[in-house]
């Protein structure tokens, strides 16, 4: 996934001289072929990122198109002020990636671990949010991300479960994508690292699972459809389960087509303990085990045809 | 260096309009007509704003948002009502905009919105728009487009950490088109700047992040030329900072140097009398 996430940039740099990337001192690594390939559209912005975001909404007013790099415990969540006044009040085009999403740094702590980010820019007008699933899908929706006009958050989480879609998806904006088909009545949508689970469970429950690569907008349209066909929804989010996927999902739904919805995601509460980003997903009852343990008694009151 | 500059900046070629008593008179009937607060935020940088739209910056009138324009960043948002009188001289606002200000509907705002044409940033949350100053300069600077940024910033607002990223990143990209202008008027909202954040030598603290700084009577107009030609004369790569010593309120006389006139609102008589002082001193 960051290997196609560095290849996006570059494509991305090389295809449009207007690109420029900005970081805050991170990812080092990561953009070494970047770094090579388009030396002039490379910016280390130091370790502030309050002046980072704010000289890439001045970019943005000049013409450029700003791809601003950050963990996203720090963009979008430290500069959230900055992306809402300095650059979505005027809908200027910048991409904010906010890399090792959720429980990531499992070792680091609660500094690096973010599971507020989706819930913090939701209520923020004019900025959408895509939450890619694995390589495919993060490629697609970079190359959605770079089209659209105004600002994206583009939630970058554990990178490294192996793939969910077999090419790269055909990708609308605000829709979901189908991930497998199934005939139980409960459908299963998730989103980042957590299609990887909702997969597994739909396989177990022959349960229909789509992968969500926008949180915002969602497509309301293909919601209340698939709302208007199914019993229930499950939603799986390495996310706080406010605010997150989960709360897109129920606002979108709850006026025309209401249906019960479990909502798995992580609760108020932050990791406790140190550990791999497995151990902290047990810590969450993100793990599969955990996750199977909630879904199933769920979905059993609705009866497969 | 005074004696030149004022020679140099007596030739004819300041816009009329930018007259600091007509402005100022916008500013009072603005802010009666809105009962509105920030008088003496807007007063200290007048004669700031008159140089810069009145002489130094290259803009076309009939377009706001000519590409190549230079920037007038207003960082110190609170102080719009002096930007929008300019702006009321531009013809880029109508006179409906001065007499409604603050009506239901209406369109300015109490601080800096970059809605409005000629307003660069939304401000008034500060520490912002010196950040995306560096960044319109930092695109003229990769463009080489010739343009300027005179980003104009209160000393109380010097508080605010991101403006001290700014000056490190702006000094870092070698912004020489970027000038810094301090409306050092030595308030802030709640008392002297020296009372609630201590400012100490804010020339030394600009010189020490590798800018090229100057002190300058903020109320003078032949002073405050002088030293903004001197800086932009020093293409060396290093940014620019102005250091404005201003008075707060400058202009009536029962706001200069009075705190209160942050918050205060004007009545029928205040009204009266800043019209008054404001037309004397025209006179």
């Amino acid at each position: 996934m960051r290997v196609a996430f560095s290849n996006a940039l570059v494509e991305a740099a090389t295809q449009d001289e207007r690109v420029v990337l900005l970081t805050g001192d991170h990812g080092y690594a990561l953009f070494d072929e970047f770094r090579k390939r388009c030396p002039n559209q490379y910016i280390n912005a130091g370790i502030a990122e309050q002046n980072m975001v704010g000289v890439a909404a001045g970019l943005a007013k000049a013409g450029l198109r700003p791809i601003v790099y950050g963990l996203s415990a720090f963009v979008p969540v430290r500069v959230l002020e900055q992306i809402k006044i300095d650059v979505c009040y005027e809908k200027l085009p910048v991409i904010f990636t906010g890399d090792g999403a959720g429980l990531v740094y499992s070792t680091l702590g609660t500094s690096h671990q973010s599971f507020e980010d989706i819930a913090c820019l939701r209520a923020v007008p004019h900025i959408e949010i895509m939450s890619p699933c694995d390589a495919h899908e993060l490629t697609a929706c970079f190359r959605m991300a770079l089209a659209q006009e105004g600002p994206v958050y583009f939630r970058m989480g554990k990178a490294d479960i192996g793939p969910i879609h077999s090419a790269l998806p055909r990708l609308q904006r605000g829709g979901l994508v189908q991930v497998r088909a199934g005939s139980h009545p409960v459908v299963l949508i998730a989103t980042g690292s957590m299609v990887k689970t909702a997969r597994a469970l739909g396989d177990e429950l022959d349960a229909s699972v789509w992968s969500a690569p926008w949180i915002k907008p969602l497509d309301d349209a293909q919601l209340g459809a698939l709302a208007a066909d199914a019993k229930a929804f499950v939603t799986l989010e390495e996310h706080s389960f406010a605010g997150g996927l989960g709360g897109a999902v129920v606002e979108s739904i709850a006026e025309a087509t209401p249906i019960p919805v479990l909502r798995i995601g992580i609760g108020e509460r932050f990791s406790e303990t140190c550990g791999s980003h497995a151990h902290a997903m047990r810590e969450h009852g993100l793990d599969l085990a955990t996750v199977r343990e909630r879904v199933m008694p769920f979905a059993a009151k609705w009866k497969a045809p | 260096m005074a004696k030149s500059a004022e020679r140099t900046f007596t030739r004819p070629n300041m816009k009329p309009q930018f007259n600091p008593p007509r402005l100022r008179k916008t500013v009072v009937e603005m802010a009666f007509a809105g009962n509105a607060v920030h008088l003496g935020c807007a007063f200290s940088i007048i004669e700031l704003l008159a140089c810069l739209y009145g002489r130094h910056m290259r803009y076309d009138e009939k377009n706001a948002n000519d590409p190549i324009r230079d920037y007038l960043v207003l960082s110190k948002g609170h102080g719009v009502m002096a930007q929008y009188a300019c702006l009321y001289e531009l013809g880029w606002l109508e006179r409906d905009d001065i007499d409604k200000y603050f009506h239901d509907g209406s369109r300015l705002k109490g601080l800096s919105d970059a809605h409005v044409p000629g307003c660069e940033v939304t401000s008034g949350t500060l520490g912002h728009g010196l950040s995306v100053g560096v960044g319109l300069a930092l695109a003229a600077a990769r463009g080489k487009t010739g343009q300027k940024c005179y980003a104009v910033v209160g000393d109380g607002e010097i508080n605010e950490g991101a403006i001290w990223e700014a000056m490190l990143f702006a000094a870092h990209a070698k912004l020489d088109n970027l000038m810094v202008i301090v409306d050092a008027n030595g308030f802030q909202a709640m008392g002297t700047t020296d009372e609630v954040m201590k400012l100490g030598d804010l020339n030394a603290k600009f010189s020490a992040f590798d800018f090229d700084v100057l002190s300058v009577d903020g109320h003078d107009m032949n002073a405050i030329s002088a030293a903004v030609e001197k800086l932009e004369a020093m293409k060396n790569g290093r940014p620019k900072a102005l250091v404005a010593k201003t008075v707060k309120g400058k202009g009536v006389s029962y706001m200069e140097n009075v705190n209160a006139w942050h918050y205060s609102r004007l009545n029928p008589d205040l009204y009266a009398q800043a019209l008054r002082e404001i037309e004397g001193a025209s006179a």
